[in-house]
């Protein structure tokens, strides 16, 4: 698993979340991940900072340009550097870094991508979240023609192979629906994983948080522009 | 309806330009998104329709109280402005996309 564990880059995009990133980049190295890379997208508060503290790499956007374009930029980074697998989480501190291993597993044997997906029974998913991501998983249908039971998760894991393939446009959340669609298109072998997701006091009261009205936003733009 | 050899002129442009955009759309091409292939449907199929069936269209104009010439004007006005805003919206999309790359650009310069 060490050898493994030299291979794989966890790549965190983060955008104002300068209180929690220390903990969050921490609870992944304790889990044994060396190899941690955050894409700071223009943040305004001290997440740079926070996040370079720790002693990993930090890229940083100089303006905000979206958690799509900031993965696009770890993605790219990830493939420069030679990494064979790259698991995507939130820089909220949502996901619990303990799954990284189940995902890395089931791309071992032999997925191409691995979709971490919530399980909206748990009570303590907002209700809102659970339909904005029915709608958001119906659209996704729709428009690429393969069900995913959460288009909208954070928390992923490519191979070589796909992050080969893998060519993205959008720059915001519509990236997430994106990568359903170059699975689709390139026949990708994916599979999907049950996910812890946390949501504290500190997710639903962040300004740059998930909304109702950034979910519909994130609607009509698949609908429309995509 | 009304067939004439500029009807039919426009019916083959209507024919090319939204048959472009469908194929563009349905090998998902770059660039290419739903709200552009609306656009070029309703925009070439409304010209088409104009040409074929200018009687419906001079009855509508007359039931919304608008003068022959009057309409004539109001309808090429829509077009213009829907082309106009088309390659607006076209051109802010490009430039988000070079924006983005060139900041992509300058964070994996050290890389």
């Amino acid at each position: 698993m060490h050898h493994i564990k030299n291979s794989v880059l966890i790549l965190i995009p983060a955008y104002n979340e300068g209180k929690v990133i220390r903990a969050v980049i921490c609870s992944i190295q304790k889990e044994g991940w060396k190899n941690i890379l955050v894409v700071d997208d223009g943040s305004s508060d001290e997440s740079y900072k926070e996040a370079t503290a720790t002693g990993i790499k930090v890229l940083r956007h100089i303006l905000n340009r979206g958690k799509g374009a900031a993965i696009k930029t770890g993605l790219e980074a990830a493939k420069k550097a030679g990494f064979n697998i790259v698991v995507t989480l939130d820089g909220d501190g949502q996901h619990n870094p303990k799954n990284i291993k189940n995902m890395v597993d089931l791309i071992e044997k032999g997925h191409d991508v691995v979709l971490g997906i919530r399980d909206f029974k748990k009570r303590h998913i907002p209700r809102y979240k659970a339909f904005a991501n029915y709608l958001g998983n119906g659209i996704t249908w729709i428009l690429y023609g393969l069900w995913v039971n959460d288009s909208q998760s954070g928390f992923r894991a490519y191979n070589k192979r796909a992050l080969n393939l893998i060519q993205t446009n959008n720059d915001r959340y519509e990236f997430e629906s994106e990568i359903v669609r170059e699975i689709a298109r390139h026949h990708l072998k994916w599979t999907e994983k049950i996910v812890d997701v946390r949501y504290s006091d500190y997710d639903q009261n962040k300004k740059n948080k998930q909304s109702i009205g950034s979910a519909v936003k994130t609607i009509i733009r698949l609908a429309l522009f995509e | 309806m009304n067939i004439t050899t500029l009807s039919f002129f426009l019916l083959f442009f209507s024919i090319y330009s939204i048959g472009r955009r469908i194929v563009g759309f349905i090998r998902k091409e770059q660039g290419q998104s739903l709200f552009k292939l609306m656009m070029t449907v309703s925009i070439w199929g409304g010209i088409s329709y104009v040409a074929f069936f200018p009687v419906q269209i001079r009855q509508i104009s007359r039931q919304l109280g608008f003068g022959e010439n009057l309409n004539t004007f109001i309808f090429f006005g829509f077009v213009v402005v829907f082309v106009i805003f088309f390659k607006l919206l076209s051109i802010l999309e490009k430039n988000e996309r070079l924006l983005t790359e060139i900041i992509r650009k300058e964070a994996l310069k050290d890389i």
